[in-house]
């Protein structure tokens, strides 16, 4: 334990910052068009295969109408949740932690400090690159549930965060100078 | 070849064989059916067909392998003290390890890579997929190099692994023993549950095999059968639930004496040193700060005869899907009697933790449970009853499964609870076994709250506190609360910046 000058001052907890009051960046407008293109093309795959089915095999074909409107309502359906946890989501970056919200039905909040970041992935796929965008995964010890994974940011900002992040990082490491070394 | 690797570099070129042959053999899996089934029956005429296609695996994974290999470099940023990996067909990834994070760099050799004479690399980290980066062909020199520069902060580290070490243990006084006396409490009193899963898959087999030998032997099923069900009067029935009971009992103890037998802790330098183990002995060396949740257990039985179990868990990284690398482990400690535990948990935490605020959940609580452990199932089950007449008799089974779900329910409710200081968390839960789990707020790696929308206007939400060795629950409590818990351990994990390991 470090005997510098110590102070250990009564902390008055509702006045310390609040993640819950943060004004949250939302992913940008164009991650809602990759998600409605990977959403149509995992829905049209489904709609090839449910038309061959109706096409080839006789008994089937007798729903058609069934079968189309319920293929309808579930693509309403998936787009209408997409479009939710779309407008849920958010991120944040403040000097000590990152915040992360997400959540279809339930909202969830997760906030890592940054001093527990354990390392940092950047990932573009093919359509995030066309639009410019990328997405950030932020990892720590906690195991998969502890995880950060903020897609849709502009690959421009999501670059400088990245550098941030780490030189942020770096910062941190410095300063817990290792009792043992 | 340069060896400080402060250049992006490819991996050797021989790499493009071991991912072509990697590729090839997981196609070839996945398809393997297929193939023989191809071989076998199609007319030789269309054999030509088959050996085609498979040439053209193999092509494609070449080819695969090819831009696999152009576009993975990796380098070493000496003045970040980052290791950057980039990679990626179509995506482009780019991995970013820092050295200081890397808990170990394991260089090993398949046959293959044994034939081409080239190595394979694995670093882990301390994250969740249990290697986040795997070089798949260096040549020997420079794995080494490359390891030895991954490591160089931590070599001293390195000498002293927190698991398993048998050799040059100063003899110390141990102060903790488990006499064979209490080992026998423990038998008789503790892990029904795993004893009988062991029991049950036992029988399983038995049943399975002797089928199969009746089967085999054309005995007349009906004839056993008939005896059996001849000797199961209600009487015999009794002796052999009380038979089954006995052979549980004497599992269990079996099972303890075998892992637990003269267990002793011991200290040493600044580590606990455990060790047990009736024909292997197994001495574990534990650091207490490497220790992330401790926790103590009792039930009901336990708590007559004084004494709980106490388990240290650590952190698991490393755990890979083969399961073979898990480095994750908990170290059980049964038996100990309270002073043995506080004695325990002052050496792991240094300070006995004292309970300051106690939060306890909602009753909303019981109503997910309730509806779908007790209210369904009884609603199904009473459905059947009605309709089919065989089922009928047992009507009266779901009234006390109600009876006796509702009160488990309402004691596990009864016992969620989470008590905050400023230096512990202390959650408390169970229905049978309580147990409480300890951790310091350094431990937490992420919180998470979360909150149902129909719950907003109760201010009720769940959290979720994650921690290397598991996460730590506390549902329906006052979110109002909890967010302003969050925000302390947040401002107390960033502001101290301690370290968790």
């Amino acid at each position: 334990m470090p005997t510098e000058t110590f102070t250990n001052e009564v902390i008055d907890i509702s006045s310390l910052p609040k993640y819950e009051e943060i004004a949250l960046q939302h992913p940008h407008s164009d991650y809602w068009k990759i998600i409605s293109i990977n959403l149509s093309i995992f829905l049209s795959i489904i709609g090839i295969g449910a038309a061959i089915l109706l096409i080839f095999i006789k008994e089937i074909s007798a729903h058609m109408l069934v079968i189309i409107s319920i293929y309808l309502v579930l693509a309403a359906i998936l787009f209408l949740l997409y479009r939710a946890s779309f407008k849920k989501r958010g991120y944040a970056i403040r000097t000590h932690d990152v915040i992360y919200k997400s959540g279809i039905i339930a909202e969830s909040t997760t906030i890592i400090p940054l001093n527990r970041i354990q390392h940092i992935e950047l990932n573009e796929g093919i359509l995030s690159r066309a639009f410019h965008l990328g997405s950030l995964q932020l990892f720590t010890a906690g195991g998969q549930t502890g995880h950060i994974h903020i897609s849709g940011i502009p690959i421009e900002e999501a670059k400088s965060i990245r550098d941030l992040l780490l030189k942020k990082l770096d910062l941190n490491d410095n300063q817990t100078v290792d009792p043992e070394a | 070849m340069n060896n400080d690797f402060s250049k992006p570099q490819r991996q050797s070129a021989a790499g493009i064989v071991i991912m072509a042959a990697h590729t090839t053999v997981s196609i070839g899996r996945a398809f393997i059916f297929f193939i023989i089934y191809a071989f076998v029956k199609i007319q030789s005429a269309y054999l030509i067909y088959v050996l085609l296609s498979l040439a053209i695996i193999i092509l494609g994974s070449f080819l695969f392998a090819y831009l696999w290999y152009i576009k993975f470099t990796f380098f070493l940023d000496k003045e970040k003290q980052e290791f950057v990996v980039n990679k990626g067909i179509f995506n482009r990834d780019q991995v970013i390890i820092q050295l200081d994070k890397i808990q170990q760099v394991n260089i090993n050799q398949s046959i293959l890579q044994k034939i081409i004479g080239v190595y394979g690399l694995k670093i882990d980290t301390a994250g969740a997929h249990g290697e986040e980066v795997s070089i798949k062909a260096i040549d020997e020199t420079s794995a080494y190099n490359l390891k030895a520069h991954l490591l160089h902060k931590k070599v001293a580290d390195e000498n002293q692994p927190e698991t398993g070490t048998e050799a040059q243990i100063v003899e110390e006084t141990p102060f903790l023993k488990i006499s064979s006396w209490t080992l026998f409490k423990v038998g008789l009193t503790s892990n029904y549950g795993q004893s009988l899963a062991l029991l049950a898959a036992f029988f399983y087999t038995v049943i399975y095999e002797g089928r199969q030998l009746l089967d085999t032997f054309k005995i007349d099923k009906n004839v056993i059968e008939s005896t059996v069900t001849g000797m199961l009067t209600i009487v015999t029935a009794f002796i052999l639930i009380g038979l089954l009971l006995v052979v549980l009992l004497v599992i269990n103890m079996v099972r303890t004496f075998y892992k637990y037998f003269e267990l002793q802790i011991s200290q040493h330098k600044d580590a606990l040193l455990l060790s047990s183990g009736l024909i292997a002995k197994k001495n574990t060396l534990v650091n207490p700060a490497k220790v992330q949740i401790t926790k103590y257990s009792q039930n009901y039985f336990q708590k007559k005869l004084n004494m709980l179990n106490v388990s240290l868990k650590q952190a698991h990284f490393g755990e890979s899907k083969k399961g073979h690398e898990m480095q994750g482990n908990t170290m059980e400690i049964p038996g100990c009697n309270p002073t043995e535990r506080d004695e325990l948990l002052r050496m792991i935490l240094s300070k006995l933790p004292e309970t300051n605020t106690t939060f306890i959940p909602n009753w909303r609580f019981l109503n997910l449970p309730i509806f779908f452990k007790l209210v369904l199932p009884v609603i199904i089950f009473l459905v059947v009853a009605l309709n089919v007449p065989e089922v009928k008799p047992f009507i009266a089974a779901a009234a006390i499964y109600l009876l006796a779900g509702i009160v488990m329910i309402y004691i596990s409710y009864k016992k969620h609870r989470i008590s905050v200081s400023d230096e512990f968390i202390v959650k408390k839960s169970g229905i049978w076994d309580i147990s409480y789990e300890i951790i310091t707020p350094a431990k937490i790696q992420a919180i998470t709250t979360f909150q149902y929308p129909w719950h907003k206007g109760l201010d009720v939400g769940h959290l979720c506190l994650h921690t290397a060795a598991g996460q730590i629950h506390f549902k329906y409590g006052n979110y109002t609360e909890i967010k302003q818990l969050a925000n302390y351990w947040l401002y107390q994990v960033e502001h101290k910046n301690e370290s968790w390991m």
